[in-house]
């Protein structure tokens, strides 16, 4: 395929909306329900190049919508530039998140993206977004941004960057425009205990304790990720805090006929990376949109999200804002749930689509 | 990187800092050692054919073109392991491999200003520590106390240093006499770092307690080099395997020599990842991790540094 015909060039992710997805996206959607019942757990597993689907299997994940969602984070940004923070003391930071986003963005994609080095001379091309730089790796003076805001601008999905002191991590910059209700604004300059506070149960199940001592000793070169997932209507990708008032009421606005096209399953791949020069970790939450009706197209996962929904923990129902129409989503489903068994995982369990 | 087999590397040269302390510079053999924060330490593999040796030591510098790494070693006493076996043996040629590299004592970033104290060995750190405060134009000191037959080589290793910052003290006498008034004589908002043997530290710590420093502010690397001990035997449950740990090896070690796949990260009891529970037996902590209450049940060990006060242990493994 040519660059041109990889991405989409059309589509939106505010009102009107309008978001496709074609046969292979929807295949390697990460599906995040490796079992029919879901509750918060340590599911924490290396990030290495391989996966039960296509999604997972690169360090930064560049799909179908790459150009369409990099253009609405621009906009986003240019409505409201403090999505963007990065603490002064978090410079180092910010330029091991250029090494590492250029480094292997440009090795697992190398028809899209190409990095030359020559000592601290280095030059940066970016072939579907037109962008062809030289600077001096470690000279803020010579980017257009600054470092991390250079390159998160040219990346899907958002990032944070934490610092490592006193035993603790501390969310001292980001870029996040992405995010399932939660503000950087707000945030920002918390530890890893305190930005969790608003999560139920996690805490008592010692989630919060064990994840945090995990990550305190994650290791360079040992990036490790995780599953998240919530749901939102539309497919709206900056369901902020900051902009409440106008996706909110999108929710009360689902019923038993529109639940297929309205309600998206939201799914983020969450990346952590040891940061070598600043010691930092980084952050990455590459979030995914499906509709019903494209998660109904797949025989497994259209039961087990059925059954998934049905069974919710109510304080995780609520957590997640879904009240107001999960029964919906359950009654939508509820057709294609037959009572046979599931397979364990993740996967697809089918290689092509059948669309009717 | 292969995380088992680390990166590739040898050492390139070899020189004598003082009697007791070589310095080491390890250089890849192709390609580079990734960016490296101050503080880091990296785990270190090498060997005699014979035996394996995994250590970790504070990595003093990283070349500016990433090939190389500076390492300085101790002479170990007693004899056993792998820095005597450096010290004897290490020179151009050998092969290294430097399997993880991990920071257990960064640097404060928020600091306004940064106070190190260290004895030694327990400079290495620091050494990377001024580099990079240089650079970003913080502000900090130094003051390094040793025995007055290595003042001479410290000075000269510091001699590169804004000597504006940096001190030698030697001997205990002036240590005792300087240490109380120069950390009462800091502003509150500053951070102190220590590095050094463990009494060392342990005073260090008392005293800047006593002077009023809030215990958020004083941060310390407890790395400790494991030290050998009588045989014990272990019978790993899981496995039904059982093995000796001798006298010169750790129990770390030993479970590695018999292919069990042991989790660890500093090999040097400062960051409980090689935690095991013990189903059977007492085990002698020698680590800075477990809380008073762990180590009482006695139903829980770092494999890295401790060993055994029964003749077996039964471990969950
Ligand atoms: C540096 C790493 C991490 C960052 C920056 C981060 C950030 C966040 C944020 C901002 C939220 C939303 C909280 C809110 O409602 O305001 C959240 C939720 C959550 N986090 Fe993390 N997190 C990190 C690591 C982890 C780890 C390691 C785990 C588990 C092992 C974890 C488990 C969770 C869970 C279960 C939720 C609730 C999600 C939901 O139900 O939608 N997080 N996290
Ligand atoms: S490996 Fe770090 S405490 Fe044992």
């Amino acid at each position: 395929m040519s660059i041109d015909t990889r991405f989409r060039s059309a589509g939106s992710y505010r009102a009107p909306y309008h978001m496709e997805n074609s046969d292979a996206a929807i295949l390697r959607f990460p599906f995040p329900f490796p079992e029919d019942h879901y509750m918060y757990s340590m599911n924490i597993e290396p990030h290495v190049k391989a996966g039960a689907v296509d999604s997972l299997r690169r360090t930064f994940d560049v799909d179908e919508h790459y150009v369409v969602e990099c253009r609405e984070k621009a906009r986003i940004l240019s409505e409201d530039p403090g999505r963007c923070i990065v603490l002064p003391h978090m410079r180092a930071a910010e330029w091991d998140f250029v090494e590492l986003a250029m480094g292997s963005l440009s090795e697992d994609y190398p028809d899209l993206f190409h990095l030359s080095r020559d000592g601290t001379r280095w030059r940066w091309i970016n072939r579907p977004l037109n962008i062809d730089q030289h600077f001096v790796f470690g000279d803020a003076g010579t980017l257009p941004y600054a470092p991390f805001e250079f390159m998160a601008r040219q990346m899907q999905g958002d990032f944070t960057l934490q610092d490592q002191r006193d035993n603790d991590l501390w969310m001292d910059g980001g870029m996040v425009t992405s995010q399932a209700d939660w503000s950087l604004k707000f945030d920002l300059g918390m530890s890893f205990g305190q930005w969790h506070a608003p999560v139920p149960k996690a805490g008592e199940m010692g989630i919060f304790d064990r994840g945090l001592r995990f990550l305190l000793m994650l290791q360079h070169g040992r990036p490790v990720r995780r599953l998240n997932w919530t749901m939102t209507v539309n497919p709206r990708l900056d369901t902020s805090p900051e902009n409440f008032t106008i996706w909110g009421r999108d929710r009360a606005g689902v019923t038993g006929d529109n639940a297929r096209d309205l309600v998206h399953l939201r799914v983020e791949l969450q990346a952590l990376f040891r940061l070598p020069r600043s010691n930092a970790i980084l952050f990455a939450v590459r979030c995914y949109l499906l509709p019903l009706r494209d998660i109904a197209l797949v025989h497994k996962w259209r039961i087990r999200l059925h059954r998934v929904l049905r069974d919710l923990d109510p304080a995780l129902s609520a957590y997640k804002g879904l009240d107001l129409y999960r029964a919906h989503a359950v009654h939508y489903l509820a057709r294609f749930d037959n009572n046979e068994p599931t397979s364990k995982g993740i996967g697809p369990d089918q290689d092509a689509l059948v669309r009717t | 990187m292969n995380p088992a087999t680390g990166y590739a590397a040898t050492i390139s040269s070899v020189d004598v800092v003082a009697p007791a302390l070589r310095r080491f510079v390890v250089s890849r053999t192709k390609g580079a050692f990734p960016a490296i924060s101050p503080g880091s330490h990296g785990v270190f593999a090498f060997g005699n054919g014979q035996r394996t040796w995994k250590n970790a030591y504070s990595i003093v510098n990283r070349s500016e073109d990433g090939r190389a790494l500076e390492i300085i070693v101790r002479r170990a006493e007693p004899t056993r392991g792998g820095s005597d076996f450096l010290y004897r043996h290490g020179g151009p040629g050998l092969n290294v491999s430097v399997l993880g590299i991990s920071n257990l004592f960064p640097i404060v970033r928020t600091g306004r200003r940064h106070i190190m104290i260290s004895a030694g060995i327990g400079i290495t750190p620091f050494l990377s520590y001024m580099t990079e405060m240089r650079k970003d134009g913080m502000d900090y000191a130094l003051h390094h106390y040793t025995r007055p037959e290595e003042a001479d080589a410290f000075r000269a290793m510091l001699s590169p240093c804004d000597p504006s910052r940096v001190r030698v003290h030697e001997g205990r006498q002036e240590a005792v006499a300087s240490l109380r008034m120069l950390l009462a004589r800091e502003p509150v908002a500053s951070h102190l770092y220590v590095c050094g043997p463990g009494g060392f530290m342990e005073w260090v710590r008392q005293t800047a307690a006593t002077v009023g420093y809030a215990a958020t502010k004083i941060h310390s690397e407890r790395f400790i080099s494991p030290a050998g001990g009588r045989v014990f035997e272990v019978m790993l449950a899981r496995s039904g395997k059982t093995i000796t740990v001798g006298a010169d090896e750790t129990l770390l070690e030993a479970l590695e020599n018999a292919g069990i796949d042991a989790p660890c990260l500093c090999r040097g009891g400062a960051c409980g990842m090689c935690r095991v529970g013990v189903i059977n037996g007492r085990p002698d902590h020698r680590d800075h991790v477990l809380t008073g209450a762990e180590r009482d049940s006695g139903d829980v060990m770092l494999t890295c540094v401790s060993r055994s006060l029964s003749p077996t242990l039964t471990l969950d493994l």
